[in-house]
């Protein structure tokens, strides 16, 4: 981890992100709005694959799953940026690293939707009731989406013990 | 008035307590993810998007929506009293609380059409060019209060 840290700063990616003042907030908002994007469009398709919502066509959600993405994107660009910008402070930042491995975990949830879910949805019935194995997924999403929000948000004020 | 807010004992266990501050800023977060996620994934089927998915069905979105307004109206009353006196004089404060009221007008009118309308709009195929016009201009509101509740930090 040191020599990673020491590899960033003094980069030119370091340096790009700390010579403004404004890049900091600018990607911060932006890193808001990805969330918000990528939340938004997340809870209608997990809240419909956990069996609420009935009346939302379940079919067509997948047509939400290209804002998941673009939410996803800004938010792993932007992140990376900030983790550029302070190596030190977030390789050495507990909730950083518990955000990390929760949003591995959301990876592997997200895998096992595309490979097992995926391709029956388009069977079901638009209105009808989802298998348990979905909502189980959709559920894990919901949990673990929520915990990388509250440890991101943490990562301030906890410790680097 | 907001001198006496600053020194109530909310403000003072949200401002000084080691979590009051941290707790609040994370239901802050969560509420913002529900509620612009919501209403701007609601605006983005009324300008269009998500073919397939009915107008009728957003209405069951409505009380989602709200909750995460709610939650915020709340957690944002916790952190606003914690420094009442400089945030009612940040400009980026009265900005993102103005766009924030004008998106909730937005909200409610947008959810009046939908009840009323949105059977209709399902055999045309689309929103009415004023609730589309209103999609618009709430989606624009929403991202001005998620840039301006930012800009408080900064300036």
């Amino acid at each position: 981890m040191e020599s990673f840290v020491q590899a960033v700063e003094g980069s030119a990616l370091n340096q790009w992100v700390i010579g403004s003042a404004w890049t900091w907030p600018i990607m911060e908002t932006l890193h808001f709005i990805g969330l918000s994007l990528l939340l938004g469009a997340l809870l209608i398709i997990d809240l419909r694959m956990a069996g609420f919502f009935r009346r939302i066509n379940i079919v067509a959600t997948h047509k939400l799953l290209p804002w998941v993405f673009a939410g996803f994107g800004i938010n792993l660009i932007t992140g990376f940026l900030f983790v550029m910008g302070d190596p030190a402070r977030y390789t050495a930042n507990v909730g950083f690293r518990w955000k990390m491995v929760l949003l591995l975990v959301a990876g592997a949830n997200a895998l096992w939707f595309w490979f097992r879910i995926n391709p029956l949805v388009k069977s079901w019935e638009p209105h009808g009731d989802t298998p348990l194995e979905a909502k189980t997924i959709a559920i894990v999403s919901l949990a673990v989406w929520f915990g990388v929000l509250l440890l991101g948000r943490l990562i301030p004020y906890v410790g680097t013990g | 008035m907001f001198e006496t807010l600053e020194n109530s004992a909310m403000a003072i266990w949200v401002g000084e307590s080691l979590w009051g501050y941290p707790i609040m800023l994370s239901l802050h977060v969560v509420g913002l993810a529900v509620v612009v996620g919501i209403f701007v994934m609601r605006d983005l089927r009324l300008l269009g998007f998500f073919q397939g998915i009915s107008f009728e069905s957003l209405n069951s979105l409505r009380n989602l929506g709200w909750s995460g307004f709610v939650l915020n109206a709340i957690s944002g009353v916790f952190l606003f009293s914690s420094q009442a006196t400089v945030f009612i004089e940040s400009t980026p404060f009265l900005s993102k609380i103005s766009m924030i009221f004008l998106a909730a007008i937005c909200a409610a009118i947008i959810q009046n059409k939908l009840r009323d309308e949105a059977v209709q709009w399902d055999e045309s195929g689309r929103a009415v060019g004023s609730v589309r016009m209103l999609a618009r201009l709430s989606i624009l509101l929403w991202m001005g209060a998620i840039i301006s509740g930012r800009l408080i930090a900064y300036l």
